[in-house]
């Protein structure tokens, strides 16, 4: 999955699930949408039907910290490649 | 320091309408809410009875994702009513997220229908993928003091929080220690009420007890029937009720417009069974409301008995009326139009006895036709009386042995 397709995918989850219209990027999401620690968690659910695999409890602690869809992307890009890298080595 | 202590606003979802209009036309016309008892593909089949106080008309509601998020169908109710308070109060928002404003809400047991699905989705998982359908907020909206905190999110209140949970006296206790709380100084003014949402576990549990009505499932508007020969049993019901209390003269200085004051509560327990109706217990609650409230019984014009039509329940409550009251007072089963409405049903007949008294009317008990001669020593309402109430007793009574009396009185 592209940064470009990941972008979309996120704006689309934030329209879809979380009622917020073209979010900005860079946008501090608590404070601009007052996305919430209970919005993070939905948002993982996402992540995980996104990506079609599970996250671990300590994938998703890592999240905790995140404030703007930009750094979402930057998750969701290391998970992936983090993913890709576990399976190349097996 | 004892302080007075006003309603400013009031509003209620019931089976017989939203808001004041509708409700005082459907007491006027004699409308009932029960309805059959819906189809619920788990228990309904296996509960006898098949009637229910039925909420079937459509709510706009416009809350926001944000506040949705928490809310199960108990906090939509019960954050529709505290909006239509808030606003007809007139309460400025700096007052509301002041901390001087508390909630006092709750229901019987938060939201049955989220508690409902996570045991579905417990019991059924085959693999661990199923349990994460179990959403990150069905705690929030299924804890017990879901109604009073979704309210305190939804509008910013940061005065004290009150969440009764004592099934049939939740929203009277609500009302009751929101009272108190501005009474004694401890808040300027306590937003109070109650919300239940349909639930058929709560009907299967009663019929379970033999306490429902069952002979009218074909007929639904003849029951429940309150004091009647013919009564069988109480019928469930949904809805919500919200007033808004303040102390007197902050309400006067500030113009709000005031529709009656509190001027007693009582609350006491039976000490002993946890469902028998206990003709000792009520008489002292009623007994120690007058006391609370500095009136006698004949200042009393209106009682709104809980009187839910269970056999033995209204004929102990008729021998409390009687010994406290006499003869002198109407007495009106307002369950008869809506059915059991749980934890609202304190604050909603509060609200409609205000409502009567507002309007100088008393509505007849619904389905009262032949009174039974053991409920025949007090003064039942079978048409509507055009008579002014300056003082309404509010009882309810709780499984628990939980009793509680409201007496509130018109502002001249």
């Amino acid at each position: 999955m592209t940064r470009q397709e990941i972008e979309k995918e996120i704006k689309n989850i934030f329209q879809r699930e979380f009622e917020v219209e073209n979010p900005g990027m860079d946008d501090n999401l608590r404070e601009a949408y007052g996305f919430d620690s209970i919005d993070a968690i939905e948002l993982l659910l996402e992540i995980e039907k996104l990506l079609g695999f599970e996250l671990t409890q300590e994938e998703k602690k890592q999240a905790m910290d995140i404030r703007t869809i930009n750094q979402i992307c930057d998750y969701v890009e290391k998970i992936i490649r983090i993913k890709a890298t576990s399976a190349g080595e097996k | 320091m004892e302080r007075r202590v006003v309603i400013t606003a009031a509003s209620a979802i019931t089976p017989i309408g939203h808001g004041k209009d509708q409700i005082i036309n459907s007491l006027l016309q004699g409308i009932s809410g029960i309805k059959p008892l819906r189809e619920d593909a788990l228990i309904s089949r296996f509960i006898h009875s098949k009637v229910y106080g039925t909420v079937d008309y459509p709510i706009n509601y416009d809350f926001k994702r944000q506040y949705r998020k928490t809310m199960a169908p108990c906090a939509y109710y019960a954050c529709q009513v505290a909006k239509e308070v808030l606003e007809e109060s007139g309460l400025t928002s700096e007052f509301i997220t002041s901390g001087k404003l508390g909630v006092a809400f709750g229901s019987i047991h938060g939201s049955p229908i989220t508690q409902r699905d996570i045991y579905r989705t417990f019991f059924g998982a085959t693999d661990n993928k199923d349990y994460k359908t179990i959403g990150a907020v069905d705690y929030l909206k299924s804890m017990v003091h879901t109604t009073a905190v979704n309210i305190t999110k939804m509008f910013g209140i940061t005065g004290r929080v009150i969440s009764s949970g004592t099934a049939c006296t939740t929203s009277s206790q609500s009302i009751g220690y929101g009272y108190e709380s501005v009474k004694f100084g401890m808040q300027e003014a306590m937003l109070c009420g109650g919300a239940d949402e349909y639930d058929t576990i709560t009907v299967a549990v009663f019929d379970n007890l033999l306490a429902c009505s069952t002979a009218f499932n074909s007929d639904p508007q003849r029951t429940p029937r309150p004091f009647d020969k013919l009564r069988d049993g109480l019928v469930v019901a949904e809805g919500a009720g919200a007033v808004m209390l303040e102390e007197y003269e902050f309400a006067r200085k500030r113009g709000a417009n005031i529709l009656a004051e509190v001027i007693g509560f009582a609350c006491n327990n039976n000490g002993g069974d946890l469902i028998l109706p206990n003709l000792n217990g009520i008489t002292n609650t009623l007994k120690l409301g007058l006391e609370n409230a500095k009136i006698n019984s004949a200042e009393v014009d209106l009682v709104s008995a809980h009187a839910t039509a269970t056999k033995m329940g209204d004929i102990i409550e008729a021998q409390a009326i009687s010994n406290v009251f006499g003869d002198h007072p109407y007495v009106v089963g307002l369950k008869g139009y809506m059915g059991h409405t749980m934890a609202a049903c304190g604050s909603i007949e509060t609200i409609l006895s205000l409502y009567m008294m507002q309007e100088g009317f008393i509505a007849p008990t619904l389905n009262l036709e032949e009174i039974d001669e053991r409920c025949a020593m007090i003064k039942h309402v079978q048409k509507i009386i055009q008579h002014p109430v300056k003082t309404a007793a509010i009882q309810n009574f709780a499984f628990g042995g939980v009793n509680t009396i409201l007496l509130i009185k018109k502002i001249s």
